[in-house]
């Protein structure tokens, strides 16, 4: 069995920081692993471990610098990775949710995954959307927020249980092949271990081209485009209660009730 | 934390991995409990374990499942492990450093495997037994001691002063061996539920509290000769355990410095007094860039050792100069980070007056700063002060 792990070198934004047109600044910015795909490489590792003869992989989109953070998915228990990259979405100025979808339906038709593993949103962009519509390329099943996950290898079903609204779970069976979209909290991600840091050194990461994946320079090309990048003004409206417990209790049922909450 | 010539910026992949995942797993296990164990004088005994599976004990060593890291790795390692507490570097210095190392150096193939993998991964703890209640700075001149006695040795003497003997499963007892006309020292393991083994806890301590101290009484107790130490005699033993654990100490120091400058800078730029930061104020300033300035200087002599015991340059008196430096600075730096912190600076909840006191210990052990300057005097002169 053979699973895929999409990973995600994110941004995060330093507390102080300037915009630079429509983007922050780069030297305001630290990179590190999607906290999602986290989750969903330990996922990938515990069925690795679990089951007889599974092959974790990899994958990110991202220049040289993002080896950094693949491997620590490869130090984590991942068994080699895939890095996606070419000049031309270099250039780009944004890799939108369907340039991401085809070039991983690209690795996907290269390493035919059983089962896909992605989060269920990055940390930076935010739009939540990559996993499931890979899975609609491709033609797998797949299930959203997953937060617990339970394999029948042999029977080809992943017994899900899915984070709705409102606190609303869903138990659902999703047949194999699929993508599922990982949430946070679903297990607890390993620290990667100085041994695991060191046998990552040895593992493969393999560079791979739009040329590779058999597509050409306009999978970059993006309906969307960014038009302005701004801080919004912070509006703070905080108010003070004081008195006893007794009456700062019906001040603040006051304010709730005046609120809409709890009529 | 404070890099301000962007040393770690030149980390290579493997190097700054290993950092980052030692500053996680500090800030996420240990730092949210580490202030509370200190007032209770507790160790985070739980932590034993997984700092073993993360590989933390002897990284630098190589086979029997150890990681193998650079030196430079290992010494990060150090300065993020004393960021949170000297007692959890120490912890990880006696294990790796005091225990695995001459284990691995000195020791027979049976004696690697039984205890090398069982200790890197925390299965078992081990202490290194040394210093005596009347010989501290002046090891050599101790009276534990050996005599051969039919297929094995019998051992009388005691140690003081032993991190974790009260938790440990082996010792590394440093005793002279009357049975050889030489009488050298030699190193012996020491399983600590053998009979005649006491290892009584030392309570009260005002200095490193989030780690365990004990006694190591040995009265009469018998060792196989399979559990001596068999490629090392006389002092070199135990001297060449102390350089490798002050080289993690010349980069913990760093680290509890670290931690103790970038608090300081924190209050410093939070409290406001007389209308504006005291960050704001010329003395408060000038203090900030002191002990900025001391910390650079102490991180780039601790990343000149690393390269140097890369490369096999490296000198026991580099070392000394660097313990004797670095942990002097943090002591500075401690003190001075309190002094900022104003009355709340003497409050468990701020991590300076922990390490101020913690230092007290690093000041002392490993050869007191007295000793690594008659070390470096020896080394310029000629002439030993000591002998
Ligand atoms: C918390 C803690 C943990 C420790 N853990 C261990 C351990 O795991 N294993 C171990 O073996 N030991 C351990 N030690 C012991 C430590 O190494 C000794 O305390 C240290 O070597 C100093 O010895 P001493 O305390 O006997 O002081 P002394 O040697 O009596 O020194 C007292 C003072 O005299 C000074 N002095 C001594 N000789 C000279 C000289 N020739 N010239 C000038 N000044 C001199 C010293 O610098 C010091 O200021 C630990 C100590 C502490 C406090």
């Amino acid at each position: 069995m053979k699973v895929l792990v999409t990973v995600k070198e994110v941004a995060a934004v330093e507390d102080e920081f300037e915009i630079d047109g429509t983007a922050i600044d780069e030297a305001y910015l630290e990179y590190d692993l999607n906290e999602w795909d986290d989750y969903a490489i330990e996922e990938g590792v515990q069925i690795s471990e679990s089951e007889d003869d599974v092959e974790v992989v990899s994958v990110t989109i991202g220049p040289e610098r993002s080896e950094e953070t693949i491997r620590m998915a490869l130090a984590k228990g991942a068994d080699r990775a895939v890095r996606v990259w070419d000049d031309s979405l270099e250039d780009a100025e944004m890799l939108d949710v369907e340039a991401k979808t085809n070039l991983l339906a690209a690795v996907v038709e290269e390493e035919e995954p059983d089962l896909v593993l992605s989060g269920v949103q990055a940390d930076d962009d935010g739009f939540g959307a990559t996993g499931v519509s890979l899975a609609d390329e491709v033609g797998f099943e797949w299930a959203a927020v997953v937060n617990d996950l339970e394999l029948d290898v042999e029977g080809g079903v992943a017994s899900v249980r899915r984070e709705l609204e409102g606190g609303v779970e869903e138990l659902t069976d999703v047949d194999l092949p699929a993508v599922l979209t990982i949430q946070t909290g679903i297990n607890e991600p390993r620290y990667a271990s100085l041994r695991g840091i060191r046998q990552a050194q040895r593992k493969e990461i393999k560079p791979m081209t739009l040329d590779d994946l058999g597509l050409s320079a306009d999978v970059a090309e993006s309906d969307l485009e960014i038009v302005d990048m701004y801080e919004p003004e912070t509006e703070s409206d905080a108010t003070l209660f004081e008195g006893s417990p007794d009456e700062t209790a019906g001040q603040l049922a006051e304010v709730l009730r005046d609120g809409g909450v709890g009529q | 934390m404070l890099d301000y010539v962007g040393l770690e910026a030149d980390l290579g992949e493997e190097e700054r991995l290993i950092r980052d995942t030692a500053r996680d797993f500090v800030e996420d296990k240990v730092r949210p409990d580490i202030a509370d164990h200190w007032q209770d004088a507790t160790f985070p005994t739980e932590i034993i374990e997984e700092m073993g599976a993360l590989g933390f004990y002897a990284p630098n060593l190589d086979g029997y499942d150890l990681p193998n890291v650079s030196e430079k790795a290992y010494g990060l390692l150090m300065q993020e492990l004393e960021a949170c507490d000297s007692g959890v570097r120490s912890m990880a210095s006696v294990q790796g450093a005091l225990v695995m190392y001459p284990i691995h150096a000195f020791g027979s193939d049976a004696q690697k495997d039984e205890w090398l993998p069982k200790l890197g991964h925390g299965e078992a703890v081990g202490c290194f037994g040394l210093t005596e209640p009347n010989h501290g700075s002046n090891p050599s001149a101790m009276e534990t001691h050996a005599e051969a006695d039919g297929d094995g040795y019998v051992l009388n003497g005691s140690k003081t002063w032993i991190t974790n003997s009260p938790i440990a499963d082996v010792a590394v007892v440093w005793a002279k061996d009357r049975s050889d006309d030489e009488n050298p020292v030699r190193g012996f393991l020491v399983e600590t539920d053998k009979a005649g083994v006491t290892t009584n806890k030392i309570d009260d301590k005002l200095s490193l509290r989030a780690s365990i101290t004990g006694e190591i009484a040995l009265d009469d107790v018998h060792v196989d000769a399979d559990d001596v130490l068999p490629h090392v005699r006389g002092m070199k033993g135990p001297l060449s355990c102390l350089t490798q654990a002050r080289f993690g100490i010349a980069w913990g120091a760093v680290g509890a410095a670290q931690d103790c400058f970038e608090t300081a800078l924190e209050y410093a730029t939070d409290r406001e007094q007389f209308g504006q930061p005291i960050g704001g104020f010329q003395l408060q300033q000038r203090k900030l860039a002191e002990m900025a300035t001391q910390i650079t200087n102490a991180q780039l002599l601790a990343h000149r050792l690393a390269d140097l015991k890369e490369r096999g340059d490296l000198r026991p008196q580099h070392v000394s100069m660097a313990k004797r430096n670095n942990v002097r600075m943090a002591r500075e730096t401690a003190k001075t980070a309190r002094e900022m912190l104003g009355g709340n600076g003497i409050t468990g909840d701020y991590s300076p007056m922990r390490h101020m006191a913690n230092i007290e210990t690093v000041y002392t052990y490993e050869g007191t700063h007295d000793i690594h300057t008659l070390i470096l005097g020896e080394d310029l002169t000629g002439i030993a002060a000591f002998e």
